[in-house]
């Protein structure tokens, strides 16, 4: 119960939020602050801290689908930031033992999905510039996720015909789009599907109501009509 | 005449850096005599990725053809890399093995 408690502004340094978010977060339940013998000043657990940060999915959904509020650490306004972070999410996996040769492909896998959100975006963000950009090289998780078109608006740029997401989702992974001018969408995401096909990579992948679930031995890759619709792009890769 | 491609960077990942890549090497490829082979030395380079390669590998195929020699790298990224490239452009790549 000797817990060190850390105050409001140390929290919200932590979480790269303002002090009104966390307060915010606080009435509504989202992160409980403690407050010591009935007081007004707001206190917060480190551990708590911790816990509440490492779920990446969650920022990522509730970003893409409501516009919520998420820790500015996983924020890349930029591709020149996202690069930066990614070298360094490198760097990192490099040194973790079992990956000193699939680093560089899970690299390629985030690169792709990452570059693309900025590649098909640029000058056309309909409100939030820039991606989400999450990863816990403990757990083997790595999460992206953009407010931007998605694939079958940037797609039909190309391919006014395309009827769907599902079907759009599909030509993206899997076919090669010649006379691609304007629309620079190129054979990345084939190459992150033969990739993650071939490697103990795991992939859920998301736009508008389509998704891809390659997952453990055995996979087949194929595009469902999802349950829910979500703006942008979002990915997880597990390893 | 080798290129070092790692002289751009050890993560070569956008597409927006492959292509500025390309614009910065045209000087040098100016002044490349018509016989003259070109190869391409992946040592160094820690991730390729397609989008950064179909910007600076796909135009110099284009421009130099079977003088674009590709010299072999173990690096898994840079496999598969030029694997989806090699499905993609019809002219294939000449790879030094």
């Amino acid at each position: 119960m000797d817990e060190k408690l850390i105050t409001i502004s140390q929290a919200a340094e932590y979480l790269g939020v303002s002090l009104n978010t966390l307060r915010r977060w606080d009435e509504s339940g989202k992160l409980v602050a403690i407050k010591k013998d009935g007081g007004t000043h707001r206190y917060y657990r480190e551990k708590d801290l911790e816990i509440f940060a490492s779920d990446l999915m969650k920022f990522a959904s509730e970003w893409i689908q409501d516009g919520i509020e998420f820790p500015s650490t996983f924020y890349c306004p930029t591709s020149s930031i996202f690069n930066a972070r990614l070298t360094k999410m490198q760097s990192a996996l490099m040194q973790k033992p079992g990956f000193e040769k699939l680093y560089s492909l899970i690299v390629l896998v985030a690169g792709e999905i990452g570059d693309n959100s900025f590649a098909h975006n640029l000058g056309k963000w309909s409100d939030t510039a820039g991606i989400f950009f999450g990863y816990d090289l403990a757990k083997g998780i790595i999460v992206l996720a953009d407010r931007g078109l998605g694939i079958l608006e940037t797609l039909r740029q190309v391919r006014p015909e395309l009827p769907n997401h599902v079907t759009a989702v599909k030509v993206a992974f899997t076919e090669f789009i010649s006379g691609r001018a304007p629309e620079k969408r190129g054979n990345g995401l084939k190459l992150v599907r033969e990739v993650v096909m071939e490697q103990p990579i795991d992939l859920f992948f998301t736009s508008g109501d389509a998704e891809v679930r390659l997952k453990g031995a055995g996979k087949v890759f194929q595009v469902t009509r999802g349950r829910r619709t979500v703006r942008g792009c979002l990915a997880k890769i597990e390893f | 005449m080798k290129l070092q491609i790692e002289k751009f960077g050890k993560t070569l990942i956008s597409r927006e850096l492959g292509s500025e890549a390309f614009k910065a090497f045209q000087p040098t490829l100016r002044e490349f005599s018509h016989d003259e082979e070109l190869e391409i030395d992946f040592a160094g380079v820690l991730t390729l990725s397609p989008s950064w390669a179909d910007e600076f590998l796909s135009p110099l195929l284009s421009q130099l053809g079977d003088r674009l020699i590709l010299l072999p790298s173990d690096n898994l990224s840079v496999h598969a890399t030029l694997k989806i490239l090699l499905e993609a452009n019809k002219h294939p790549f000449n790879i030094k093995s």
